[in-house]
Order: structure tokens, then C-alpha cells, then sequence
């Protein structure tokens, strides 16, 4: 398949303006100041269907509808680059060797909807990408693509990085905009959503890096055309990240609804040393577990929804038969535990008690009864205040329904069945 | 970077104009804290109040729950070892154990002489190159067990 978002990360010197505008960058800006009105935009975007790609999938062209119809100022608009899902590293791809596709996207999005101000709130590991960006934007600003009238209009635009500093739940966009507000990272209770109280409680879009890197081709080539791509209920390109087991781990760009068996087996080489698939998380940390009889599920949201997992990032994480699902349900609860913010009491003590049941479990303590006080605790979780507590116990939930035999053999057998001691 | 320089720094930060709201201001500020001292430590939280016109413990809560901001002592140079799915698949629990066992540390803690700090740390978004290990802001990807004393000599351990 053509690449389209990842068209540029091989050439030299990617990351800087030159080499962007030399293959058409900037033009679809261009485009846009000069032809397009901000409707022209904005109905663009909803033809080609594109879905939001941090996780939730919400349709960007209505995102951008709702934010463009408010009529309160000044409009901020953010990029969520806090990519913190475990074992996802797509934006990271885009940020470090193509950031000026997404500041690109996001002068076009805060032409379409209004906005003023923007920032790049980015997570506080990726100290190489924030050099890179900040080197990009002023770029873009002696370009003349940031700042004031850029090329000539009315249209203004500033924008800045905004560093977070290692928690987890600022990925979800009310804590976000509380993280750059200057306080802790807890969500805000929904709605109102951020498109119409957000920053400082004006509207505020908050997009995806990976979402914004999709937006120049689309001005370029059209949302009709873009929409041709992948599943036609949800198209496009799409970024997997794949690591765990496999041969060959790294970002893969595929047509959306690839099947994951696909994906594992021919883009990321298959399993290290030939091993058995044990089985794989397709979206991120917070994802339901599939067997491996269950991996020709086409990789878009309504697939994997109708599977009874998600596609949420889109992090694919992949266990060979040597690998206790135990332990590493457990690894993936410890982390939910430590970046629970505990505003709610769902997720604050429903991720402390998977820990603690897990843990037993893994060292040979656990009684058969754990099983039915973890799908308990799970179903407690769902009431969490926000997605992270909903979603948090799903690897565990999932893992014990089906492997519920593994987790027998532990407490049967008083010890992990994997560990060689 | 002493304290008065550190003032310095917050009131130029809070004059360059990035942001519509003072407290916005707030995780920059506790970042060059971060960045130019030991540890995040009351005098430096009074003076980013002081400068920023918010309470004292708004700035604290905020220090406090960034993993990232050191409110105790760091070494001179933060070990992170990622831990999580990917990266324990491939042996970073291995990982962090050499180097907590050569330091004579346990994770979270720093040398008795303030060189180094080992955490055992979430997700870096460097699954790739799983198990990976970060040192300050450089990268090392698919370690294994006997590249860490390379590792720790590179930043200039004796050991």
C-alpha cells in the first residue's frame, strides 16, 4: 500500500521544513487560506470519515462542527501528544520524523474551528521530540505559517509545546486541560465536553497527533478519496504499533481493518523463535485479551467493539506460550494502580484490589474464589468517573474469563506454572 | 543554578507571554526546577508561589503528583527502566535488577554518593526497542543483562 502518513520518516533530515515543503508540505495550508472558507474545511474533513485516532474514534469532522459553532473567545486548540497507553510509540514516529505534518494539520484545524491559541501537550518522556517540535514550530513561524495574518490573511495562529511530566492520566483530554491549566491531571466530569468549556473553560479542540497527521492529505487529495481507504465505516490509514513477541516489532501504517492475524504474521514477522501465539492485547493496555482463534478481527473501532475488546490506540501486544498471562494481567494492573489518580473510588481501590488478588495469584496464594471477587471488582470499575478506571480492568476481566484455566493451575498448584523455580 | 537565578528564570517565563492564565505557568516553572537542582525542594515551591501569585500548596499538590518532578533528592543522572508489558516480555525486570544490583540500590533509590538514581519506570513509548532503558534524556533500546555495567561506565561509574 502507498504510505501516507508515514511518506516521509525514511528521507534524510525528515523532521525539518525544507524537506517537508520540498514533497508538497505546507501547500494543503496554502490551499486552504486561499480557497477554502472555514466550512469548506470542516465538511472536507467530514466527508473523508475520519475517526479520531487516540482512542475513542469520535468523527474529527464533528468535533471541529461543534467547536467552530460556539461562539465563545478566544478558541485554543490542543494536540494530545501525551501518548502514554503502554507499548504505544505511533506518534512518537510522527513527532520525532514528521512533526510539521501535524503542526500543519493543526493550523488547518484552527483555521476551520476558530481558534487562536494551540499547544502541543506533549508527554514529558519525549524529551527528543519536544527539541524537534519546538525546533519545527519556529520554523513554521519564520515560514510565516504561524503568527499573525499568516500568508497574508486575517488568519492568526500561535503555538507553543506544554510539557507534561510522567502521568498517564493526562492522555484522557479533561485531565489534559487541567494538567495545562497548571494542576493536577484529574478529569473533569462530562459534559460539558472540551469543545464548547475546555482550556480555561473556553472551547477547546483537543486532537490526536496521528489525527492531525491525516489532515493535509485529506485537504490534498480529498475527503472523498480518503474515504475510499480501509473499512468504509471507519477509513483511512492507520498506525499500529506492534511489540511484545514478535520478530519484528515497530510501526506498521495499513489500511484500517486490516485483520490482526495480518498484521502479526506477515508486517511484524511473526512470533520470536517460531513460538505458539499465546494471545494478544490489540489496543493498548486497557484493551480485552483475543486467542489466537479470534485474530482474523479486522483492526478498526467497530470490529474490535463488536469483538469485545477496542481498538484504542491501536498498540498491539503480542504473548508467545511461554508467557504466564498472569503475570502479565498483573504488570498491566500495577501500572492502572500507580496512574489511577484517585479522584474516584472505583478506580482508586478497584485497581489496588486487582493488584493485590493478582499478586497473590502469581506467587502461589490465591484461592479459587479470587476469580469471582475479580470479575466482581471489574464490574464495580465500569462506574468509574472516567475512562481510565472503566477500561482498566478489562485486561484482567478478559484474561480470567479466558484463561481461566491458567489461573486455576496457579492456585491449584500453589505456583506460577511459567517461573522455573 | 542558584536561587535568585531561579527567580530569574520563573519571571521570564511568566513574562514570555505563552499563556493567557498565570497558574498555567506552573508545570514550565516546576520543570526548570526539575532540570537545574537535585530535588524539588520548598525554597524553590515558595519562590515559584511568590512569582506565579498562587497558593504555596497549589504548587506543591502539583510537584507532588508528577511523576517526573523529583520532590525528594535525584542523582546526577536518573536511570529509568521500563518495566511494563513489552518490555518485562523481554526481560526488563532482568534489567532493573543488574542495575539495582551493581549500585548496591533498590528501585526509587539514589547512590550514597549522588550519582545515580535507578526507577523502575512505566512506558516510554520505546517498545520497539523493548527492553528499554533511559538515562537523563538518552536512549538505549534491547539491552541486555551484560550491557548495564557499559551502560553505568558511560556515565561514569567506578565500579
Amino acid at each position: 500500500m502507498e504510505k501516507i502518513l508515514l511518506r516521509n520518516v525514511e528521507k534524510e533530515n525528515s523532521h525539518k521544513i525544507e524537506v517537508y515543503m520540498k514533497s508538497g508540505g505546507y501547500q494543503s495550508l496554502r490551499k486552504v487560506l486561499k480557497e477554502m472558507s472555514p466550512d469548506d474545511v470542516i465538511e472536507e474533513v467530514k466527508i473523508s470519515g475520519l475517526r479520531g485516532r487516540g482512542g475513542a474514534g469520535f468523527p474529527t469532522g464533528m468535533k471541529w462542527e461543534f467547536a467552530s459553532q460556539d461562539i465563545k473567545e478566544p478558541k485554543f486548540f490542543v494536540c494530545n501528544a501525551d501518548e502514554g497507553e503502554p507499548c504505544t510509540f505511533k506518534d512518537r514516529v510522527i513527532i520525532e520524523k514528521d512533526p510539521h505534518a501535524m503542526i500543519e494539520g493543526m493550523i488547518i484545524g484552527a483555521y476551520a474551528t476558530g481558534c487562536r491559541y494551540g499547544y502541543i501537550y506533549l508527554r514529558g518522556e519525549y524529551p527528543i521530540g519536544k527539541k524537534i517540535l519546538e525546533r519545527a514550530i519556529a520554523e513554521a513561524y519564520e515560514k510565516g505559517f504561524l503568527g499573525e495574518n499568516i500568508l497574508g490573511t486575517d488568519f492568526s495562529f500561535d503555538l507553543h509545546v506544554h510539557s507534561g511530566a510522567g502521568a498517564y492520566i493526562c492522555g484522557e483530554e479533561t485531565a489534559l486541560i487541567e494538567s495545562l491549566e497548571g494542576k493536577r491531571g484529574e478529569p473533569r466530569i462530562k459534559p460539558p465536553f472540551p469543545v464548547n468549556a475546555g482550556y480555561l473553560w473556553k472551547p477547546t479542540v483537543v486532537n490526536n497527533v496521528e489525527t492531525l497527521a491525516n489532515i493535509p492529505v485529506i485537504i490534498e487529495r480529498g475527503g472523498k478519496w480518503y474515504s475510499q481507504i480501509g473499512s468504509p465505516d471507519c477509513p483511512g490509514p492507520k498506525l499500529f504499533p506492534v511489540s511484545g513477541k514478535v520478530k519484528r516489532p515497530g510501526v506498521y501504517e495499513l489500511p484500517m481493518g486490516t485483520p490482526l492475524e495480518e498484521i502479526i504474521f506477515e508486517h511484524a514477522g511473526g512470533i520470536v523463535n517460531d513460538r505458539k501465539l499465546k494471545a494478544v492485547f490489540p489496543g493498548g493496555a486497557s484493551s480485552s485479551v483475543l486467542t489466537p482463534d479470534e485474530i482474523s478481527v479486522p483492526m478498526d473501532f467497530p470490529s474490535l467493539a463488536k469483538a469485545g475488546t477496542m481498538l484504542g490506540s491501536g498498540a498491539i501486544m503480542v504473548l508467545d506460550e511461554t508467557d504466564c498471562i498472569v503475570k502479565a494481567a498483573l504488570r498491566l494492573i500495577e501500572f492502572f494502580r500507580h496512574e489511577s489518580c484517585g479522584k474516584c473510588t472505583p478506580c482508586r481501590e478497584g485497581t489496588d484490589w486487582l493488584v493485590r488478588i493478582l499478586r497473590r495469584i502469581e506467587n502461589g496464594s490465591g484461592r479459587e474464589e479470587d476469580l469471582e471477587i475479580i470479575l466482581s471488582i471489574s464490574e464495580t470499575m465500569e462506574n468509574s468517573f472516567c475512562g481510565l478506571g472503566m477500561a482498566a480492568h478489562n485486561p484482567v476481566a478478559s484474561t480470567v474469563r479466558k484463561f481461566r484455566e491458567e489461573y486455576l493451575n496457579h492456585v491449584k498448584s500453589g505456583r506460577c506454572p511459567f517461573r522455573s523455580v | 543554578m542558584t536561587l535568585e537565578e531561579f527567580r530569574l528564570e520563573v519571571k521570564k517565563l511568566k513574562n514570555s507571554g505563552k499563556y493567557p492564565s498565570r497558574k498555567s505557568y506552573l508545570l514550565p516553572a516546576l520543570w526548570i526546577a526539575e532540570k537545574n537542582f537535585p530535588q524539588i525542594n520548598s525554597e524553590m515551591i515558595k519562590i515559584i508561589a511568590e512569582e506565579l501569585e498562587i497558593p504555596l500548596v497549589e504548587v506543591e499538590e502539583v510537584a507532588r503528583f508528577y511523576a517526573m518532578f523529583h520532590t525528594e533528592r535525584k542523582g546526577n543522572f536518573v536511570i529509568r527502566v521500563c518495566t511494563n508489558l513489552s518490555c518485562m516480555l523481554n526481560g526488563g525486570e532482568e534489567i532493573l535488577k543488574e542495575f539495582c544490583r551493581l549500585l548496591g540500590i533498590s528501585p526509587g533509590e539514589t547512590t550514597p554518593d549522588g550519582m545515580f538514581t535507578v526507577e523502575s519506570y512505566e512506558c516510554m513509548g520505546l517498545c520497539d526497542g523493548a527492553p528499554a532503558v533511559t538515562v537523563n534524556e538518552e536512549r538505549f533500546s534491547k539491552v541486555k543483562v551484560e550491557d548495564v555495567p557499559k551502560i553505568l561506565k558511560k556515565f561514569g561509574w567506578k565500579g
